[in-house]
């Protein structure tokens, strides 16, 4: 049919405007490139030293990467709202799983401020000082009180980035993408184009200017300090290593999920989002790949063990004295010393991660804006600024809420917390919307839903593909899970309990709304009863 | 007094059918129904040289072959607010190059369906005891009045002040100028005389509803995305496009309650002074029916809930 059969009359109406280069921007920005990279690579591989960096982000990628932009993207692209996955649950599960399931996302984006401030100073500006000569300055910034007061001046400026309005968050948006980018890929550009014996004589001859450990020495070092500490440096990767590493390497594919909240601005929506996640999955993955053979082939595979096992626990290494640590952009340093290049790796870094907690500012206040509209909050909750547009009280909330519990993650500063936040999502966000996925086929009260879906028709065996993605991604939520429970030690229950108790006072606050409400005659139930069409 | 307050259905059957039900479940006293009525897209039915027929609907080609399958699509298009037309090959050619053709036929699809609706109401609504106020909006052409005028449930609010218990409803439903030349909008400086001449028959302005169908301009009821010449929208610019004859007529007489639509995604409620200013959304391309239910005690606002059914 070579003609758009369709006939429109003059009435208001928007033309959808966004393509798949801009929803895969949006999946890449939540992604957060080098924070990523450096979670899996720096703290995967403190946990899971034997795994493979190349095998577990392909592995997760063919797990994740497939069922994760099938799931949003058809549920996106049949729902094509902006509101993200509270559109889908409350329509597909019920209203109380929706309203349950946003209680807890909303907690998870406070915690992302208390934990992604505090990597905007360690590693970002650590990275930054000892690649400029400044690190007399880190004792201080890593300080309690430096780290407390320069997270305190991370989550303002995320504030600040959001209270002006969605136009001024747009252009700076731009700015820290393009300087993220840019930075990463200069970094892998660099080991890339460098060999072997380069970097060893790099290491060697930064040794000698710092009277640090040269190459093997630091190589002995580091394995007698893994000894010390109940592991083994070791000369192969294995299996479960491998499986555990891609657990840590799961933020470059589940954060794509963003595509969710630009469902109802983009050109063909059934296409769009399905591609946009796909490709914003599938980048990060082959960064990440290329990022693993430019380690192993330039730096060695056991040396980028042992120098990640060192980054990761944060304790420094005895004899060990260059002014910045061992994380892939401190690898990547090593063979470029000029000052403009090491800033732009570090100010990457910095740009990723701050952004990163804007985020925060743009999704808290809108969870709330959803509760106070559906009356299970305040009515302030719906207050919104005359002059920017912008939910400036509820801002101020999340502003106070993260810095009292900058305090706890100042003080314990800890890189494994974004463990907590992701496993809280895993629950809250991402678990309860692939059993909606898989139920989505079959629920009766979303039937008209279904049948005008564009991927009705899809199956494979007679199963619906939404279907089978569901129970892919809970396969592949579900492995995440056990891995971030149960095989992290010492790190364990108190965030646990402290979800438990999140969603008893989701549950708790539903219900006190409802009570509250009752008083005054509304019925909240009629937020989001179901109304007959016939 | 419980109101029940929806907006811009723009034809979907969906959302109609849900909207009479809901006065029931809902428990309202009056219920306020204010346009846009009519829709957008008219959807032809092309006839297949082997049987079967072919067309796009929402953004992809459709094929259907049997009529179970046809009477499945026009549902759906019904559900999402358009309309549905049978063609042959050559009658599809011929309305493609006739833009009076495609007017007359929209026309008439349109009032046909509000037509129906109206039946349906007077059916449903009969001996309930409901009132029922009904208004057109900016899309809507000027014959939708007539058609609601002659419903003997429905009541045509259009441009007249009105009785809602104990409050004067003053209702408008011309809006200020939008870049698809609808058929009721004006420049402002025209529409500010217009309102002024509606505001004056009512008698106590502080106890009264404005129902303008443009929401006031500069608040978060207003915000829509920027759009480009082709009338495309910008990625992630929003601007105000409301009405600044509404703002100013609302700071002037401070109404208790200023109820509106048009810009479907600025869903909210915000203060002006003494004024509850609300705009429920609207969802209707999905079949989902956004709307608010308001509690109305002793001249004031007691609370509110904003629906999505």
């Amino acid at each position: 049919m070579a003609t758009e059969k369709v006939f429109a009359r003059k009435a208001s109406g928007l033309v959808r405007g966004l393509s798949m280069v801009d929803a895969f921007g949006v999946g890449l920005m939540n992604i957060g490139l080098s924070p990523s990279m450096f979670f899996m690579i720096s703290v995967g591989l403190l946990i899971y030293p034997g795994g493979n960096l190349i095998i577990a982000a392909i592995l997760g990628f063919l797990l994740g990467g497939i069922s994760f932009p099938l799931v949003w993207g058809i549920l996106g692209g049949s729902m094509p709202r902006s509101g993200g996955e509270y559109v889908y649950n409350s329509r597909i599960i019920s209203p109380l799983v929706a309203a349950a399931e946003s209680f807890g996302n909303a907690f998870a984006w406070v915690l992302w401020i208390c934990t992604l401030a505090p990597y905007v100073v360690n590693p970002g500006l650590t990275m930054l000082f000892g690649f400029l000569g400044l690190d007399y300055l880190n004792e201080y910034v890593t300080s309690f009180w430096g780290l407390f007061l320069l997270s305190s001046l991370v989550n303002l400026l995320g504030f600040l980035l959001l209270a002006f309005g969605m136009k001024f968050y747009a252009k700076a948006q731009r700015v820290a993408m393009a300087i993220g980018l840019l930075g990463t890929v200069v970094c892998l550009l660099v080991l890339t184009f460098s060999s072997h014996e380069i970097f060893v004589s790099s290491w060697n001859a930064l040794a000698a200017k710092y009277s640090s450990l040269d190459y093997n020495a630091f190589l002995t070092a580091a394995s007698q300090a893994m000894t010390d500490a109940g592991a083994v440096l070791p000369t192969t990767w294995n299996w479960p290593d491998t499986i555990g590493l891609m657990i840590a390497g799961s933020w470059l594919i589940i954060y794509s999920y963003a595509v969710a909240f630009i469902a109802g601005e983009v050109k063909r929506p059934d296409k769009t989002l399905l591609g946009g996640s796909f490709f914003a999955c599938l980048i990060p993955t082959i960064i990440m790949v290329w990022c693993g053979i430019v380690l192993y082939r330039t730096v060695g595979y056991d040396f980028t063990v042992a120098a990640s096992y060192v980054d990761g626990a944060g304790a420094g290494l005895a004899g060990y004295t260059f002014p910045w640590s061992t994380h892939f952009m401190g690898l990547a340093a090593i063979l470029n010393q000029n000052p403009i290049v090491l800033g732009l790796f570090a100010i990457s870094f910095i740009a990723f991660s701050v952004w990163f907690v804007a985020m925060s500012y743009l999704a808290f206040p809108r969870i709330l804006f959803a509760w106070g509209m559906d009356r299970i909050g305040p009515k302030w909750f719906t207050d919104i600024n005359y002059h920017t547009a912008t939910p400036i009280k509820t801002m101020a909330l999340l502003f106070v809420i993260g810095e009292i519990l900058l305090v706890p993650f100042c003080y314990y500063n800890d890189f494994r917390a974004g463990f907590v936040v992701t496993t809280l999502e895993i629950v809250s966000v991402f678990g309860v919307t692939a059993v909606a996925a898989v139920m989505f086929a079959y629920r009766k009260k979303v039937k008209n839903i279904w049948d005008a879906s564009p991927y009705k028709n899809w199956k494979i065996l007679g199963i619906p593909v939404i279907t089978l993605a569901g129970i892919l991604n809970l396969i592949y939520l579900t492995i995440l899970f056990y891995g971030f429970f149960f095989t992290i030690e010492g790190f364990q229950w108190w965030p646990y309990i402290t979800f438990a108790i999140i969603w008893l006072l989701g549950i708790a606050w539903y219900f006190f709304w409802k009570r509250r409400n009752r008083k005054t005659g509304i019925d909240v139930d009629m937020a989001f009863g179901e109304l007959p069409p016939d | 007094m419980r109101i029940f307050f929806v907006s811009d259905i723009h034809a979907s059957n969906h959302c109609y059918r849900k909207y009479l039900n809901a006065l029931k479940i809902y428990k309202v006293d009056v219920g306020i129904l204010l346009g846009d009525l009519t829709g957008k897209l008219l959807i032809p039915l092309v006839e297949k040289a082997g049987g079967g027929w072919e067309t796009n609907f929402l953004g992809r080609p459709v094929e259907v072959n049997t009529q179970e399958e046809l009477a499945s699509l026009k549902k759906t298009i019904e559900m999402v607010g358009y309309y549905w037309i049978h063609l042959t090959p050559d009658e599809f050619n011929a309305m493609s190059s006739s833009p009076q053709k495609q007017d007359s036929i929209f026309k008439r699809l349109a009032l046909e369906r509000l037509t129906e609706w109206m039946a349906l109401a007077d059916e449903r609504l009969k001996d309930t005891g409901l009132k029922v106020y009904m208004a057109a909006g900016n899309d809507d052409i000027f014959e939708v009045d007539n058609i609601i005028q002659n419903s003997s449930t429905m009541v045509n609010c259009n441009d007249q002040v009105v009785m809602v218990g104990d409050h004067e409803m003053a209702t408008f439903s011309w809006t200020n100028p939008t870049p698809w030349d609808t058929p009721r909008e004006k420049p402002d400086e025209e529409l500010e005389p217009m309102l002024e001449v509606l505001i004056s028959k009512i008698k106590n302005k502080e106890k009264s509803i404005f129902n303008f169908h443009a929401p006031p301009h500069g608040f978060a009821l207003d915000l829509a995305p920027q759009l480009s010449k082709d009338l495309i929208q910008a990625v992630d610019r929003k601007i105000h496009v409301g009405s600044l004859s509404v703002t100013k007529m609302i700071k002037k007489y401070q109404p208790f309650l200023s109820l509106h639509g048009h810009i479907h995604e600025s869903r909210g409620i915000q203060k002006m002074g003494k004024t509850t200013m609300i705009n429920p959304g609207s969802e209707y391309s999905e079949g989902v029916l956004r709307g608010v239910v308001l509690e109305i005690e002793k001249g004031k606002l007691k609370d509110y809930i904003f629906t999505s059914g």
